[in-house]
């Protein structure tokens, strides 16, 4: 009965959609303000009506109700009750239905709030997020039922994937979906936008929040996935340039290049057509990184959800929602180049160089995705390219954007210079200059690669510090409260995500230069060193858990013969599934991790044991929650800029004084 | 309500402004040859010539994974046909094709060759896929696979008994590829 609840109410918000996509354009073009206002409720009543089918859902999961095919083929009753709920979205429908609720949840948002935004620009942009609901609703309801009947239904179900059994995978994609799904309200935007012929200041201040917010959460998603990765694959890394992670890596780029762009559009209404081209690809990219993934059209760890059959669907969504806003782009995109002009030496100039970096990178990762594709098309060959290709094409173009990390915050808008740039210039030299033959005279074994990433993280701590001092004031007046008041929230926030990127490269160079790792056949009683601690092998045991037996080993960590730790690494056979899993034995410190796998072997050969100590390797994670944190920062300290927006809607005049990049 | 705005200029369209359209719909035409072909099941049918065939295998020495103070020797399995199987840790089609390679390493020697890979990264990748090989060498810059000519990972070579290259298959091997290509071949280099 619940389901049948649950699949009426997506029926009904498939209709409400319909009525969207086509009501407020109709609206906007005979002028009528009834129909306008009556966009709002029409939003209001499919996104209620998606939540209603979600939490039906989830309520099948939660009951076990084996009559739903659903949940006999991705559940199990014996499951612990976090997985059950989890178990809703680890699956093709029930994730897909996931996404849909974020995208009418960010719209219905837009309906409650948003009163400060012109009503034409507000209705449009709800009408084309109501088309990209439609089209998602249609593909649930026609290929995806999440609520199909099972008769007879099964005594029990199927068992969800262990790998995915994981408190991680509770939190990673709904996050990630919210910076997929939060894009769409910039996409929708910049095409409202081009239909509206208008991109000017009061546009970017009211998508900004939107790109912000999207951004953060595309960042913590993106963060949580490679935490999950590092400890349930067993494998010790923390990126792996699967295309999965690619897929999320594109749009991210895209989105930070698009914070950075929109920013001299509320600003200086400068950069307005790259910058609804950006939200625009933005958006196609999170595209490709959610579906991708389901059509089988690339070979990834991901693969849970690929069924090559729905990417016909998917395709066709693809080919309409890129390709009608790129050629409405190639349009009306010229009408809108309004060429204000700087000087090479100027905050625009730095941001464009930001932009082009970003950009590349993006492409790069696209080439490096996609190649193996067209590869394939040409001659039939499958194959990856991997963490070689991106090496070589992706770290010196990060290498380059952290360089102009230091120099663009520190200029000043149109021209001339800020006058901490001589300071923060100066202050960055020396202190990567130290660092550089500190490390050359110290270390005699570290890599020219090890130097160059020493360098580029001290250049970019050093900058950052200088301008935050010269800022405060610091050294004429000493720290004051009112110096820091005096610099505004976003500024803040603009240093908390770039010393995120400190944190985060001083995590991957850590992990990268220093890693130790030993991989052994030990049997009980060895002793095995690593890095300055031993591993004390004591044995192998059986344990059983709520729906698996394991294998586990017990491993003493001891410090100059003192014990400090017991790790017990595991192999998990799921009983229901009759699938195994690795769970690496994980000792996290701010320091760094000690990192044990136990692999196969028997009691008369012994058992192979992989150990890893890897210094430094959560900052990776602690730099990408700055960069977050940073993101929340800057939308929250512009709340006051939309408020008087909202009194005086339509002024154009550029007050670009204290804006951040 | 606001009221309407003019109409905007005309402007005649750009070059530059259609670029991106352009490059979207040749990658989308890309991805739909790609779909309609595994939808149809004539994917992954391909295969690469190589400038190897019927010509000895190059001879560039690579260290063993096992012991690095040995190289590897491809003559020490001349007299039967092998299988030589460029692989890597980051390569997510190797994992697929760990099945057919065990398959296959119980009728012919499987010779490993990681490439551009981290020895632990290898050991830790056939410790949780298995390990068919009957030797493994370590390609760690890719100088071996540059001799041979290899695109990617994965990769597989059959060499006949004399000590000459046969076949190469670009790709993952399936089962379709295991029993319509890579056998017959194998049974023809006895």
């Amino acid at each position: 009965m619940i389901a049948e609840l649950g699949h009426f109410a997506l029926i009904l918000a498939f209709v409400m959609s319909l009525m969207l996509a086509v009501l407020p354009f109709y609206a906007v073009t005979r002028h009528h303000s009834g129909l306008m206002h009556l966009v709002m409720p029409v939003t209001l009543i499919m996104a209620v009506g998606v939540m209603v089918a979600f939490a039906a859902l989830v309520w099948a999961f939660v009951t076990s109700d084996f009559s739903v095919a659903l949940v006999a083929s991705h559940s199990h009753s014996a499951k612990p009750m976090i997985y059950k709920i989890s178990g809703t979205w680890g699956n093709h429908e029930g994730s897909l239905l996931l996404w849909i609720v974020i995208l009418v949840v960010f719209a219905a948002l837009l309906a409650l709030r948003g009163q400060h935004m012109p009503l034409r620009l507000k209705v449009m942009t709800l009408g084309v997020q109501g088309v990209v609901s439609a089209a998602f609703l249609a593909f649930s309801l026609f290929t995806s039922n999440p609520f199909a009947r099972l008769s007879p239904a099964p005594l029990d179900g199927n068992g969800l994937n262990p790998i995915l059994q994981d408190p991680g995978l509770a939190l990673h994609p709904p996050t990630l979906y919210v910076g997929y799904v939060g894009l769409s309200m910039a996409f929708s935007f910049a095409v409202a936008g081009l239909l509206d012929g208008r991109i000017d200041r009061v546009w970017a201040i009211s998508v900004r929040p939107w790109i912000t917010a999207a951004w953060c959460a595309l960042t913590a998603g993106i963060a949580l996935g490679s935490w999950w990765a590092y400890y349930e694959l067993g494998w010790g890394g923390w990126w792996f340039w699967d295309p999965v992670e690619n897929a999320s890596l594109m749009p991210w780029l895209a989105a930070t290049a698009l914070i950075h762009s929109i920013s001299v559009v509320a600003a200086r209404e400068d950069f307005k057509s790259w910058t609804v081209l950006l939200a625009i690809v933005a958006f196609s990219l999170s595209l490709v990184g959610t579906f991708i993934v389901r059509s089988g059209l690339l070979t990834s760890v991901h693969s849970f959800a690929s069924d090559p059959a729905r990417g016909v669907f998917i395709l066709g969504i693809l080919l309409v929602a890129v390709g009608v806003p790129l050629a409405l782009f190639a349009w009306r995109g010229p009408q809108l180049a309004g060429d204000k002009g700087f000087d090479l030496v100027s905050r625009e100039f730095g941001l464009l160089v930001n932009n082009f970096l970003l950009t590349a990178a993006t492409i790069v990762v696209l080439i490096g995705t996609f190649y193996p594709l067209a590869l394939e098309m040409i001659n039939g060959a499958r194959i990856t390219v991997g963490p070689p290709y991106f090496d070589a094409t992706f770290n010196p173009i990060m290498g380059a954007l952290v360089v102009a990390m230091v120099v663009g915050p520190v200029m000043a808008w149109r021209r001339g210079t800020l006058p901490a740039l001589k300071t923060v210039l100066l202050t960055a030299g020396l202190a990567t200059a130290v660092s550089v033959l500190a490390a050359v005279v110290l270390a005699t074994d570290i890599s020219l690669a090890g130097i160059v990433g020493l360098a580029m993280t001290v250049w970019l701590a050093a900058g950052i510090l200088a301008d935050v001092g010269h800022r405060l004031g610091l050294g004429r007046k000493g720290v004051t409260a009112a110096a820091g008041r005096a610099v505004s929230l976003p500024v803040w926030g603009m240093w908390c995500a770039h010393f995120g990127m400190v944190v985060f490269l001083l995590g991957a160079l850590g992990n990268g230069l220093f890693a130790s790792e030993s991989v052994v056949r030990a049997k009980p009683g060895d002793i095995i060193p690593l890095a300055g601690k031993q591993f004390v092998f004591s044995g192998v045991e059986q344990r059983q858990g709520p729906n698996y037996v394991t294998l586990t080993a017990v491993l003493e960590l001891r410090r100059n013969g003192v014990p400090i730790a017991v790790m017990t690494p595991e192999n998990r056979l799921y009983t229901a599934e009759r699938q195994t899993t690795t769970e690496a034995a994980i000792r996290p410190r701010i320091t760094g991790d000690d990192y044990a796998v136990l692999g196969d072997g028997d009691a008369d050969t012994g058992y192979t044991l992989r150990l890893y100590r890897k210094p430094l390797v959560s900052w990776v994670w602690a730099g990408a929650a700055m960069m977050a944190i940073g993101g929340l920062l800057a939308a929250m300290g512009r709340t006051g800029k939309r408020r008087e927006l909202a009194q005086s809607s339509g002024s154009a005049a550029p007050k670009g004084k204290g804006m951040p990049a | 309500m606001k009221p309407a705005r003019p109409t905007p200029p005309k402007s005649r369209i750009r070059l530059s402004f259609l670029l991106p359209l352009i490059g979207f719909l040749i990658l989308a035409g890309f991805a739909s040859v790609a779909l309609i072909s595994t939808l149809s099941g004539t994917r992954n049918t391909g295969q690469l010539p190589s400038v190897l065939i019927g010509k000895p295998v190059p001879a560039t020495p690579v260290p063993l994974l096992d012991d690095v103070g040995q190289s590897l020797d491809l003559a020490g399995f001349a007299g039967q046909p092998v299988l030589v199987n460029f692989f890597a840790s980051w390569c997510a089609p190797c994992r697929a094709e760990a099945p057919a390679l065990a398959l296959l390493a119980e009728r012919v020697p499987v010779i490993g060759i990681a490439y551009k890979d981290k020895p632990a990264d290898t050991s830790a990748f056939l410790d949780q896929y298995g390990n068919p090989f009957a030797a493994i060498g370590v390609d760690r810059e890719g100088q071996l696979g540059f001799a041979w000519g290899v695109y990617g990972v994965p990769e597989s070579y059959v060499i006949a008994a004399d000590g000459t290259v046969l076949l190469r298959h670009a790709g993952p091997i399936d089962r379709r590829v295991l029993e319509t290509k890579l056998l017959p071949a194998l049974e023809s280099a006895k």
